[in-house]
């Protein structure tokens, strides 16, 4: 029964070639969007973990607040706060110590010497880690609002606006992906639609003679398939060449560094067999629509 | 092998097709249901084979209460019914045999099966001889003798025949109401046969039943000249 389901599935693409033509078409755009959307995705998703890990919140202590008690009382408000994982507290003078340590050159050393002593215009500080680098803005709030604080910082607030900006691009991308997958489907229907308009008689004498739905709807199922999956051959195809190509000649290393491109090997048979997937089930949900509204359509 | 006991249908549309229609129809029965435009034959017909259910009623055909089946259950069913159309409905593009055998294909029937049941059914009928040839290439009352060849494929306990000889001339006619006969003496099939054809009523008395507006109006167990105006 398979071998027939096929066959016929095969005759009713050939049979409106210029349909199916068109649904692979539309099938190729929306892989090969959706390909870029999953690869830009996973390396964002990365990045943003990776830096979010790496970021941290630095509180420096106003100078009337400076003293063992009231560094206690602070210390207990900010742990308080949800989402503080770890607090390290450093005195002025070590404060002081790491930014000279910071300085290479030994003439500018000389300039802030001075300030070691008596003069440190550094504040005492903690540093505070939080639970997820997405708790990082809501922690420094709150801190803000303290009493005795100073100045509240945390690195990375550019970088954290681009991660943002990107993430608003991958939901604008994402929405792209799924009007595209709807498009795709419906064009598939159609499709099946002119194979089923032109079998009509055909169905109906099965119907009469008792065939099964299943049996009926088979060749019209694989029909869609057959588009999804040489709708999904050229993204395939594209994704490896690109991403390969962009690999090797990058070095796995995108803009001075700061992205690292993931091993094409698995990362890459992933990302093609999801596309894969996707494919045959765009095919495969147009094409059973489409034949079941037609089944439905008569007891 | 049909029941029909106080049976309504009523469209959607509003359209009242059937009225308290009550009817025993026995195994190997041949029997005509005759009636104007409108009387409601084609709704009767649909409510046999599971096609339409009926507001009001009870319709049981080979025991099975028909109005009660459930969409996957309509499949399994027709293969008790088979069902002969006034255009054929047969595939061009198929042979004689080819189109016997797809009834059997449909259903999963093994091919030495197939070849044996479609040898059968083309003697049977009298065609044995255009087995190879293509439905255009051969007459009307011939294409509608594979059309019943390929209703009996599946040996149902009731043949429904919806105007058989509707677009045949007489002699056709004949060779049609000589094969369905044949089948109904051969396999005890109980037969529907739904006619205009009033000179065939008379000249091959079976029982009868007239329906008008949706109501049966007579049922001629002998058959017999029917003075209705249909």
């Amino acid at each position: 029964m398979i071998f027939r389901s096929i066959r016929e599935g095969l005759r009713g693409f050939t049979r409106h070639f210029g349909m199916s033509a068109s649904s692979i078409l539309i099938v190729s755009i929306t892989l090969i969007i959706l390909s870029v959307f999953m690869i830009f995705s996973y390396h964002l998703e990365r990045f943003t973990r990776h830096f979010e890990s790496t970021m941290e919140i630095s509180v420096q202590i106003d100078y009337d607040y400076e003293d063992e008690d009231s560094e206690a009382i602070l210390r207990k408000q900010i742990e308080a706060i949800e989402g503080v994982k770890k607090i390290t507290f450093y005195t002025k003078e070590e404060e002081m110590e790491f930014y000279m340590n910071t300085i290479e050159d030994e003439r500018e050393k000389e300039i802030y010497e001075p300030f070691e002593n008596n003069m440190n215009p550094m504040h005492d500080s903690f540093y505070i880690e939080t639970d997820t680098g997405s708790q990082i803005e809501q922690v420094a709030n709150e801190i803000r609002k303290l009493e005795g604080i100073y100045k509240v910082e945390y690195g990375g607030e550019n970088t954290m606006n681009a991660v943002s900006m990107m993430m608003n691009v991958r939901r604008g991308t994402l929405i792209v992906v799924i009007v595209m997958i709807i498009m795709a489907i419906f064009l598939i229907r159609t499709t099946i639609r002119q194979t089923i308009s032109s079998r009509v008689d055909e169905m109906r004498i099965m119907q009469d003679v008792g065939a099964s739905n299943r049996f009926i709807r088979a060749p019209f199922v694989w029909e869609g398939v057959i588009i999804g999956l040489l709708g999904a051959i050229v993204p395939i195809a594209l994704t490896i060449y690109a991403y390969i190509s962009y690999y090797k000649g990058t070095g796995g290393k995108v803009l001075a560094g700061l992205f690292t491109l993931v091993s094409p090997s698995p990362f890459l048979f992933y990302i093609c067999g999801i596309v894969l997937f996707i494919g045959v089930l765009v095919g495969f949900v147009g094409s059973w629509t489409s034949v079941t509204g037609f089944l439905r359509a008569r007891r | 092998m049909i029941e029909c006991s106080s049976v309504y249908k009523r469209y959607k549309s509003g359209t009242n097709a059937l009225y308290d229609i009550n009817l025993d129809i026995d195994q190997g029965e041949f029997v005509y249901v005759i009636g104007p435009t409108g009387a409601g034959k084609s709704t009767l017909i649909k409510l046999l084979d599971g096609e339409e259910t009926p507001t009001k009623g009870l319709v049981k055909v080979a025991g099975i209460d028909v109005g009660k089946l459930k969409r996957r259950q309509i499949p399994l069913y027709r293969r008790n019914i088979g069902v002969v159309f006034q255009d054929y409905k047969l595939l061009a593009t198929k042979t004689v045999a080819e189109n016997i055998a797809y009834a059997l294909e449909v259903i999963n029937v093994k091919k030495p099966q197939i070849d044996k049941r479609v040898k059968e059914l083309l003697e049977i009928l009298n065609i044995p001889e255009i087995k190879d040839a293509f439905p255009d290439n051969i007459s009307g009352g011939q294409q509608q003798r594979v059309a019943i060849a390929r209703a009996m494929a599946n040996r149902p306990k009731v043949l429904i025949a919806d105007e058989p000889t509707g677009n045949l001339d007489l002699n056709m006619s004949m060779e049609v109401m000589d094969s369905l006969e044949r089948i109904n003496a051969k396999y005890g099939t109980t037969i529907v046969m739904v006619t205009h054809d009033v000179g065939i009523v008379n000249r091959r008395r079976k029982r009868t039943l007239v329906l008008e507006h949706g109501h049966i109006v007579a049922d001629l167990l002998d058959g017999g000249y029917v003075t209705h105006d249909i």
